[in-house]
């Protein structure tokens, strides 16, 4: 087996980097492969939390790279998903203990396992994107319809192709009622000034929010869209390119998406 | 809220093609590392110096830095109009 490893960042902090890496995680191991996510925001671990299997935690990343453990040891079964599994962060080390050289290394071993690595990158471009960037086949960008966000994005998609890395890139939290106002920027607006492939438009949904509260995979939640979206877009990194990246619709019923045209509801 | 509606009645630029533009120019600045004031200048200076030979569009005028391995370009596009003709501006 030859493993494809996959690294989710996006420069800034707090646009989904985490939740995108368990929910596309979740749906490729639903799809059958064999998946670890990898969580490398050392000294601020969250992943585990996401994926509610915090309390399963024993070894973590660090005691896997220096030997304190095997790898297996430090690797996490899902207790939900079949063929999923975490690696954890340590909480108490900071980016410095782990060197690109040792995720190369820890990526290699990896690969042998699991069809997919995909590495939860932290926010920032220091250390720990050294490190996750090393070992990375490809990269998957994650912004949100924002200024400040895409502006960061543009850098990180900058230091890839530095390391000719192909990113591609998944739009998150996308409201549509602002988008049609005029008060949000659009997916095209974002994509013309990034210039890079899409693989996913994910809406704003408040399954998130319940989901990352009691620790359960947003893509087993059969209502939810943006889960719909990640599930897409895993189905478009396991080789069905041709699957349309849909635009998420707005909910609501005809009279007031009537109104909302003309601008006399919010 | 009737902000949309309204906005379209007047013609007025949308917060997202505010926040559209100033993105672009942000990341112009970022990468060329000079300030948006000057940035605004050159634009300006460009647009007289285009303009003394061709009738331009100036709201359509855009300014790009394309960067390859060792090299910047900065790009200037802009619409040109055919002919100076009883045109209004």
């Amino acid at each position: 087996m030859v493993g494809k490893s996959i690294v989710i960042t996006s420069g800034k902090g707090g646009v989904g980097k985490t939740t995108a890496t368990a929910s596309i995680g979740a749906a490729l191991a639903l799809e059958g492969k064999k998946v670890v996510v990898v969580d490398l925001d050392i000294g601020l671990r969250n992943l585990d939390v996401v994926m509610g299997l915090e309390n399963r935690i024993v070894f973590n990343i660090v005691d896997v790279i220096k030997g304190k453990c095997k790898l297996n040891q430090g690797t996490i079964k899902d207790r939900r998903i079949e063929n999923l599994y975490l690696i954890p962060a340590s909480q108490n080390d900071n980016k410095d203990v782990v060197s690109p050289k040792d995720m190369v290394e820890l990526v290699k071993k990896l690969r042998n396992e699991f069809d997919f690595i995909l590495m939860d990158c932290p926010a920032g471009i220091e250390r720990g994107f050294e490190n996750a960037i090393a070992a990375a086949d490809e990269a998957l960008v994650i912004c949100t319809p924002e200024v400040s966000s895409v502006r960061d994005a543009d850098r990180v998609i900058g230091l890839l192709y530095a390391r000719s890395i192909t990113p591609k890139l998944v739009i998150n939290r996308i409201v549509p009622e602002l988008v049609e106002r005029g008060d949000m920027l659009s997916h095209v607006d974002v994509q013309e000034v990034l210039s890079i492939d899409l693989v996913g438009l994910v809406p704003i949904d408040d399954h998130v929010v319940v989901s990352t509260n009691t620790g359960t995979p947003l893509v087993l939640e059969k209502e939810s869209r943006a889960g719909e979206a990640f599930r897409g877009i895993a189905m478009r990194l396991n080789g069905q390119t041709d699957l349309p990246v849909e635009l998420p619709g707005r909910q609501g019923r005809f009279w007031k998406r009537l109104g909302r045209k003309f601008g006399f509801s919010r | 809220m009737h902000s949309g509606f309204l906005r379209r009645l007047f013609g007025k630029d949308s917060s997202s093609d505010v926040a559209k533009k100033r993105l672009k120019f942000a990341l112009v600045y970022d990468k060329l590392e000079i300030s948006e004031e000057v940035l605004e200048r050159l634009q300006r200076d460009i647009v007289k110096v285009v303009s003394k030979y061709f009738d331009i569009e100036k709201e359509g005028l855009e300014l790009d830095i394309r960067r390859s391995d060792n090299l910047s370009a900065l790009v200037v596009n802009t619409p040109i109009h055919p002919k100076k003709k009883g045109r209004k501006n």
